[in-house]
């Protein structure tokens, strides 16, 4: 009786992985596999420096840490509060400009969520994620 | 009676489905989901958002067609239990998560809506698992073997 169980759910699991295999081959040059977030979607605290003025920062991290710091010339855009913030935010973007998104730290998720956002919703192009978050950017400017 | 367990297991079986195929159609994002957690290396989580959806899939169908359905039904128990307890870990570590169990449906859910849908869910799991188990053990029984259900 036990061991009909198992056998079912044994060959439940396998079949699974055959559309699961194929799906994964359809998408292998759609999904990164080594990071959640793709090399080319990073920007390092050094490459956005020296990206210069075309540089547009993103404070992705809740009200009370952006009110408390932030990079200087940030804006505050939260998952949240992305109704109320973005409409602030767009008119400060234009064509040439890059976008780079930080939340708290490397471990932090609201960055990648909020560039997500942005590329797919805003339609912005030229969307990056700070390689390490604010931490990094608070270890390497001070 | 009998009726009332087939349209149980349609219902449940209906609700992996969906919830199956819509993940389907976004891998990427579950895989963003199931990072969000905080449990799994990435490599380990993106290769579970294409896998998962599909093991929900066949589950929900041999559910609702009944064939390997103890299986399909141990299968679902098990990965409920999973998930509720992923969901109350990342509750207590004062995660923000969206679980994206139901794709964007259930984006907005709060901790308390998912874990009312997941109990609901788990309880009929468990109740067509104990009518299972009782209906073999009662056709051991009386006649000696394992009968149709």
């Amino acid at each position: 009786m036990k061991f009909r169980t198992l056998g079912e759910a044994f060959i439940i699991i396998a079949l699974a992985c055959l559309p699961a295999i194929g799906e994964g081959f359809y998408f292998r040059d759609k999904v990164s596999w080594q990071s959640a977030i793709p090399a080319s979607e990073l920007a390092t605290v050094e490459q956005a420096h020296a990206w210069g003025d075309i540089v547009i920062w993103v404070d992705a991290r809740p009200d009370d840490e952006f009110a408390a710091d932030h990079v200087p010339g940030a804006f505050s855009l939260t998952e949240d509060r992305w109704n109320e913030l973005l409409p602030q935010f767009l008119p400060n973007w234009s064509p040439g400009k890059k976008v780079v998104v930080y939340c708290s730290a490397q471990s932090c998720n609201a960055a990648r969520d909020v560039a997500k956002r942005l590329r797919d919703e805003a339609q912005l192009k030229d969307v990056f994620v700070l390689q390490g978050g604010w931490e990094e950017w608070v270890k390497k400017n001070r | 009676m009998k009726f009332f367990w087939r349209i149980l297991g349609v219902i449940i079986g209906g609700i992996f489905v969906y919830a199956g195929a819509v993940k389907v159609l976004d891998p990427v994002q579950f895989g963003l989901d199931i990072d969000n957690y905080k449990m799994l290396p990435w490599f380990v989580s993106v290769r579970l958002a294409f896998y998962l959806p599909w093991l929900e899939i066949f589950c929900g169908l041999a559910l609702i067609f009944r064939f390997l359905y103890r299986g399909g039904l141990s299968l679902l128990t098990v990965l409920v239990l999973v998930f509720i307890g992923a969901t109350v870990a990342a509750k207590a570590r004062g995660l923000d998560i969206t679980c994206g169990c139901f794709g964007h449906a259930s984006q907005h859910w709060s901790f308390m809506q998912h874990m009312a849908i997941d109990l609901a869910i788990f309880c009929a799991l468990v109740v067509a698992m104990i009518k299972e188990w009782l209906g073999l053990a009662l056709s051991f029984r009386f006649f000696g073997g394992v009968g149709r259900h």
